[in-house]
């Protein structure tokens, strides 16, 4: 049963999703960040890395694709809320969003 | 901000993937960066593919399945695997070659194609196993140009893509036999590796060495293999010390060893085989020679066939009788291995050696390059034409017995009628002669059934002889100069019978020995040409010139013109 994370972490934590660009969605316990690529072959290429990572973690994102621009929304639904993973998820967007 | 690119993409690292569009690119790295290792992509990719092509086979047998130049990537021929290729970059690029292959002349590829095999000493076989063309039709797209499909071609052409890769990367290799590990699904194919065979250079020197000396020493023999590795490589264009490439083709002193092994077998055969010319050019003359000599050097050939008597006419009927099975069996047995020309056999009376002859089988080549080789050395008769005016007098069966009794019979003799008679119908032909001093008319009569059946068993007969050689062709041009010669020799009989009819109607009594005789022998000169086509039931035409009878000789296959793809419309196109 995945947990909610835990309230004091999360203090940390948020600080540096927002560093990241990762902002807390309203009403909801789940954090947003849109990305911009050049165009559609990269945003996709990104997409499939992201899927492949998700796959791999069996923890989903929830998203939209336009052409060049992804907009995702991470949430656990299980505990209704952010988990570790979807924070470890996060990180690994950034990364493959830059690779 | 959206840009609104092309679908251009950013390659990463430069040119690595020229073919791979920029989110195949993309998509490959990224299945490479989820961890995948590049030898699993690939396996994975060769396993999916494999599948998706017996899916695509299943529908189509399910489907109509007409040929159309079209859908070339809608039913891959599941058989060629064209799937194991190592980095996608090749796979692309070899497909990439493979389409423009197709874009030029087929002619033109063709010949390509069947250049390189030559200079590789490729065997067929390794291309109708790894491409699932049927052997026949590639042998006559390569040699003659006959059209092959589209999709066929490609086949053709991605085996020769990967073929020259895999060569070019044996060459570059510094270890041997390495065949970047394609080869595990040959081995199943062909034990380990393709047959070895001499190419043309390696031959030469080795025939210059053999001229030198027969027997070399191990030695020498390792000098040979250097040289003849050499100069494989240099035919190849390749550097010399690059003998991985050469692959199954590679020159070791064994091989040289069983090479030279080989060459003294087959000259000493050879040299066997020339000890019996003397006899067999005295036979070739003229059969009357034939008839009346039985040296016994031809017996030696013939061994399992039965002797004949030539004392004894009456006796020596009953063995004639009883060996002509045997002996047909036995000169069948004795001509069959011989791939010679048949009707070359029939009509000169130069005669061909059997292969098998005194029991000793000739080394492996020779049966190959026999008519080659021995094509001018009379041997002991395949076939004995006999000519027959000389026999036409039917009373005289001293003569006519004699015919076939004094040969020693190692082969049937063709168009024998007196022989033929005796050959093909034994059983008349006995009643005939225990009544023969009384009843010429009777034998008349029988030698009136012999002809029918004497073609029927004509027809049989070079069946009979030449089991493996191409009766088609054979058969007819066997046949047409049979008839030829039938026509000339048996008009005698032939118009014996009429004379005989007539001889009925005015004489029952039927004491016209000799006016039979008379006749037969004065017919006999005459021309062909009295003889009505009434009582000819048996040769309608038989009068006629050799023109006719030319006619019902079906073209032999080798006359063919080689097929001239340019003259062709090429519906493949």
């Amino acid at each position: 049963m995945t947990k909610k994370i835990f309230l004091s972490h999360l203090e940390h934590l948020l600080p540096m999703m927002r560093n990241a660009q990762w902002v807390e969605v309203v009403g909801r316990d789940a954090i947003y960040k849109e990305f911009l690529f050049k165009d559609f072959n990269q945003t996709f290429g990104f997409m499939s890395r992201v899927a492949l990572q998700a796959e791999k973690m069996d923890h989903h994102p929830e998203w939209f694709n336009v052409y060049n621009k992804v907009q995702i929304t991470l949430s656990t639904h299980e505990c209704g809320g952010l988990s570790q993973r979807d924070i470890t998820l996060a990180t690994f967007i950034d990364q493959a969003s830059v690779l | 901000m959206q840009e609104m690119e092309g679908g251009e993409g950013r390659r990463a690292g430069g040119e690595r993937s020229s073919r791979l569009s920029a989110l195949q690119e993309q998509l490959v790295w990224s299945l490479l960066g989820s961890g995948l290792s590049k030898e699993l992509l690939i396996q994975a990719m060769g396993d999916l593919e494999r599948e998706r092509a017996s899916a695509g086979a299943e529908k189509m047998d399910r489907a109509d399945g007409e040929s159309s130049e079209e859908g070339d990537m809608d039913n891959p021929p599941p058989i060629f695997h064209e799937l194991e290729r190592l980095p996608p970059e090749e796979a692309a690029r070899q497909r990439a070659e493979v389409d423009q292959l197709l874009q030029e002349d087929p002619w033109h590829m063709a010949k390509m194609i069947k250049s390189y095999m030559q200079q590789h000493n490729l065997p067929q076989r390794e291309v109708v196993e790894s491409t699932g063309l049927n052997q026949s039709h590639l042998s006559q797209h390569l040699n003659k140009g006959t059209p092959m499909k589209n999709q066929k071609r490609a086949a053709l052409y991605s085996w020769y893509v990967k073929k020259k890769a895999e060569i070019n990367q044996q060459f570059t290799n510094a270890s041997r036999g390495v065949v970047s590990g394609e080869e595990s699904g040959d081995d199943v194919r062909k034990g380990r590796r393709n047959r070895f065979k001499w190419g043309p250079a390696s031959q030469q020197i080795l025939f210059q060495a053999y001229e030198r000396q027969k027997n070399p020493s191990k030695e020498e023999r390792e000098g040979l293999v250097e040289e003849c590795n050499r100069a494989e490589c240099l035919q190849r264009g390749v550097s010399p010390s690059q003998l991985a490439g050469l692959g199954s083709n590679l020159v070791t002193e064994v091989r040289v060893y069983n090479w030279f092994a080989n060459r003294r077998k087959e000259e000493a055969f050879r040299h066997k085989l020339a000890l019996d010319v003397p006899y067999s050019s005295q036979s070739a003359p003229s059969t009357g020679q034939t008839l009346t000599s039985s040296p016994s050097p031809v017996l030696k050939y013939s061994q399992p066939v039965l002797k004949y008597n030539q004392s004894v006419v009456c006796e020596s009927l009953g063995t004639v009788r009883s060996s002509s099975g045997e002996d047909q069996g036995g000169g069948g047995r004795l001509a069959s291995p011989v791939q010679l020309e048949p009707s070359h056999t029939l009509l000169d009376t130069h005669h061909h050696k059997p292969a098998s002859g005194g029991g000793s089988l000739p080394p492996v080549s020779t049966l190959t390059s026999l008519h080659g080789v021995s094509g001018s050395s009379a041997a002991p008769p395949g076939l004995i034409m006999a000519s027959l005016p000389s026999v036409m007098s039917l009373g005289d069966s001293s003569l006519f017995i004699g015919l076939t009794s004094s040969q020693p019979q190692t082969v049937p003799v063709i168009n024998n009628i007196g022989g033929g008679f005796t050959t093909l119908q034994p059983i008349s032909f006995q009643q005939q002669l225990h009544t023969s001093p009384q009843q010429p008319i009777t034998q008349q009569f029988q030698s009136h059934i012999c002809p029918s059946s004497f073609m029927a068993t004509m027809a049989q007969l070079p069946c009979h002889m030449y089991s493996k050689a191409d009766l088609s062709s054979y058969t007819s041009s066997l046949l047409s100069q049979a008839m030829v010669i039938a026509d000339s020799n048996s008009i005698g009989t032939l118009t014996n019978l009429t004379s005989v009819r007539q001889i009925l109607t005015s004489d029952p009594e039927g004491h016209s020995d000799t006016p039979i005789e008379e006749e037969s022998l004065h017919l006999q000169s005459t021309s062909p040409e009295p003889v009505s086509s009434g009582s000819l039931e048996l040769y309608p035409q038989t009068h006629t010139s050799e023109t006719h009878s030319s006619h019902l000789l079906s073209s032999p296959p080798g006359d063919i013109d080689p097929y001239m793809p340019t003259q062709m419309v090429s519906t493949a196109q």
